[in-house]
C-alpha cells in the first residue's frame, strides 16, 4: 500500500504542486479582503476542497500513457490494493483542501470576526465541498475502470456534473422535507445526511470496482 | 526437469477481434533463457500478460515455481522482474521517484543495487524519464527489474528498438542473470538474432498457435532446411517435412532431422536451419 500511495503522490505531484501555490495565493488575497463580501470565502473554501479532490481524480489519467498500470499487475501488489490505494488517496488530497479551506476560515475570523449569519454555515459550506468530491470520486472510478482512459476527459467532467447533481438533488429533497425555516439541529442533521450519502456512494463505489477491477 | 514456469493449454480471445490464443503450452526450465518468437500480432504479448495475470485467460493453467498465480500470490509476483517495451514508466517521474515506489512495492527491493545500475548505465537520477533517449529507457526498465532480486525475467520485445550496441549490452546483462541456477528469462522478441545469441530454447507462436518449442541444440543439430527442386520434393515423404515454402527456383523443406533426411534424400542440399528461417517457414509455408 505504501508503494502505490507513493504512486498516487507522484502521478499528483506536479499538478498538486502548482494547485497549491495558487490556492496559498489566493488564500492570502481571500484573508486580507474584508469577508463581508461572502462569495469570495465560499468560493476559496468550495474550490480548494473540490480542486485537490479533482486533481486527486484526474491524475489516474497520467499513468495511462506509459506501461506503468501493467507493471503495477505484475508487481507484488493486489489489483484490491490498487483501488484502495486510488480512493484513500483521493481523500487524503479531500482532506488537504478541507485543511486550506479551514486555515483561510480561521484567519479571517481572526481577522475581521465571523463573516455569517448562523454558525451553521460554515459547516455547511465544507459539506458542501466534501460532499461534491465525493460524489465525484465515486462517480468517476467506475466510469474510468469500466469505461477506459481513452474517455477519461469525459468522465471527469460527467463526474463533476454528476457531483453537483447529487448535492443539488439532496438539497432539494431536504427542502422539500423542510420547507420553512430551518433550525440549526435541522440544519447539522441535513448537512450530516448529505455527508453521510457522499460517503455511501465512495464505499459502494470502491466496493464495485474492487469487484470489477 | 524443473520447470519455473508451465503453461498449459492457455486459451484466451477478445470480443471485438478474430485473434484468439488457441491452448497454448510450453515450458521454461530452472536456469534457462527461453527466446519467444513469433511476427507482430501473433500473440507473444497476449500470452505474457496471461502468464503475468494482467490480463484473465479464458481456460488453461498458468504455473509459476510450481504454483498457479492468483491475484492474492504476491509472493509469487515479487520473483519475477518485467520489462516492457517502450516507456516502462510514467515519463513525469525521475529514477529516484520511482525506486521510492519501488521500494513501496516489493519486500526484497535493494536500493543500494539499484543506484549502482543508474551509475553503470550512467543514468541520471533526478532528470525526469521523458527526457531519456529510448536506450535509456529500456535500461532504467531493466535496472528497475532486477533491483528486486528476481528469479524469473519476462522481458516483452525489451530489446527492439534499440542500437545493435545497446543490444548487445542488454543480452549480456541477461547472460549475467542466468549464471544463477534457479534465474530464467523468457524474452519475446522478433529480432531473431539476438535470440540466437542467447536462447536456450526457441519457443514459435503464429496467429495465437504455438508452432513449436524447441531447444537451441536441436534447432542446430537437428532441425535442417533442405533445398530442393520440384522434382526432389515430390519425391519426399510429408512425414519427413515440417513445413515447406515454394520459393522462384526452390522449394525450402523444414525437416524434425537434417542428417537422417540428408541420408535419405541425397541429391538435396541441407542447410543449417536459423530462427529467422525457420520462423519464415512457419509463417509464410505450408505446414505438414
Amino acid at each position: 500500500m505504501r508503494g502505490l500511495l507513493r504512486n498516487n503522490f507522484y502521478a499528483m505531484y506536479a499538478n498538486a504542486k502548482v494547485f497549491s501555490v495558487i490556492m496559498v495565493g489566493t488564500g492570502i488575497f481571500v484573508v486580507a479582503m474584508d469577508n463581508e463580501i461572502h462569495s469570495l470565502i465560499i468560493g476559496y473554501m468550495v474550490s480548494a476542497i473540490v480542486g485537490f479532490s479533482l486533481n486527486s481524480v484526474a491524475s489516474v489519467r497520467n499513468e495511462s500513457a506509459s506501461k506503468w498500470i501493467k507493471h503495477k499487475l505484475a508487481a507484488p501488489v493486489r489489483r484490491a490494493d490498487i483501488v484502495k490505494s486510488l480512493h484513500l488517496s483521493q481523500l487524503i488530497w479531500l482532506l488537504a483542501g478541507a485543511a486550506f479551506a479551514g486555515c483561510v476560515v480561521v484567519f479571517s475570523v481572526l481577522l475581521h470576526g465571523y463573516p455569517f449569519d448562523k454558525t451553521t454555515d460554515i459547516f455547511m459550506i465544507f459539506v458542501v465541498g466534501i460532499s461534491v468530491s465525493l460524489f465525484m470520486g465515486a462517480t468517476f472510478f467506475p466510469l474510468f475502470f469500466l469505461g477506459g482512459e481513452e474517455r477519461s476527459d469525459v468522465f471527469l467532467m460527467i463526474s463533476l456534473a454528476c457531483g453537483i447533481g447529487m448535492l443539488m438533488g439532496l438539497s432539494t429533497v431536504i427542502n422539500i422535507i423542510f420547507p420553512g425555516y430551518m433550525t440549526p439541529v435541522q440544519i447539522i442533521g441535513s448537512g450530516s445526511a448529505i455527508l453521510a450519502c457522499g460517503g455511501l456512494a465512495f464505499v459502494l463505489s470502491y466496493l464495485f470496482v474492487r469487484k470489477r477491477f | 526437469m524443473d520447470y519455473i514456469l508451465e503453461v498449459h493449454q492457455v486459451s484466451k480471445s477478445f470480443p471485438r477481434s478474430d485473434f484468439s490464443l488457441d491452448n497454448l503450452s510450453f515450458s521454461l526450465p530452472y536456469g534457462a533463457i527461453m527466446g519467444f518468437v513469433g511476427e507482430n500480432g501473433a500473440g507473444k504479448t497476449t500470452t505474457i500478460d496471461c502468464i503475468l495475470n494482467t490480463i484473465a485467460k479464458d481456460s488453461g493453467e498458468v504455473r509459476l515455481f510450481g504454483r498457479e498465480m492468483s491475484d492474492a500470490d504476491t509472493d509469487i509476483r515479487e520473483k519475477i522482474g518485467v520489462v516492457y517495451d517502450g516507456d516502462n514508466f510514467p515519463g513525469f517521474w525521475t529514477a529516484r521517484q520511482l525506486a521510492k515506489v519501488m521500494e513501496g512495492f516489493y519486500v526484497q527491493w535493494d536500493n543500494v543495487l539499484f543506484h549502482k545500475y543508474l551509475e553503470d548505465f550512467a543514468l541520471p537520477v533526478n532528470q525526469k524519464i521523458k527526457h531519456y533517449s529510448k536506450g535509456m529507457t529500456m535500461k532504467l526498465a531493466i535496472a528497475a527489474a532486477l533491483s528486486h532480486h528476481p528469479e524469473l525475467l519476462v522481458l516483452d520485445e525489451a530489446t527492439s528498438g534499440l542500437d545493435p550496441v545497446m543490444r548487445d549490452e542488454m543480452l549480456d546483462i541477461l547472460l549475467d542473470f542466468v549464471q544463477e541456477e534457479n534465474h530464467s528469462i523468457l524474452l519475446s522478441s522478433h529480432i531473431t538474432s539476438d535470440l540466437e545469441k542467447v536462447a536456450d530454447y526457441i519457443t514459435f507462436i503464429h496467429n495465437g498457435k504455438l508452432m513449436m518449442s524447441v531447444s537451441k541444440n536441436d534447432l542446430a543439430y537437428r532441425y535442417a532446411i533442405l533445398r530442393c527442386r520440384e522434382s526432389q520434393f515430390l519425391t519426399m515423404e510429408p512425414t519427413d517435412m515440417l513445413a515447406y515454402r515454394k520459393r522462384d527456383y526452390q522449394i525450402d523443406v523444414l525437416v524434425k532431422d537434417g542428417k537422417e533426411a540428408g541420408q535419405k534424400y541425397k541429391d538435396v542440399v541441407v542447410d543449417h536451419a536459423s530462427v529467422d528461417e525457420m520462423m519464415l517457414l512457419l509463417v509464410k509455408g505450408e505446414l505438414v
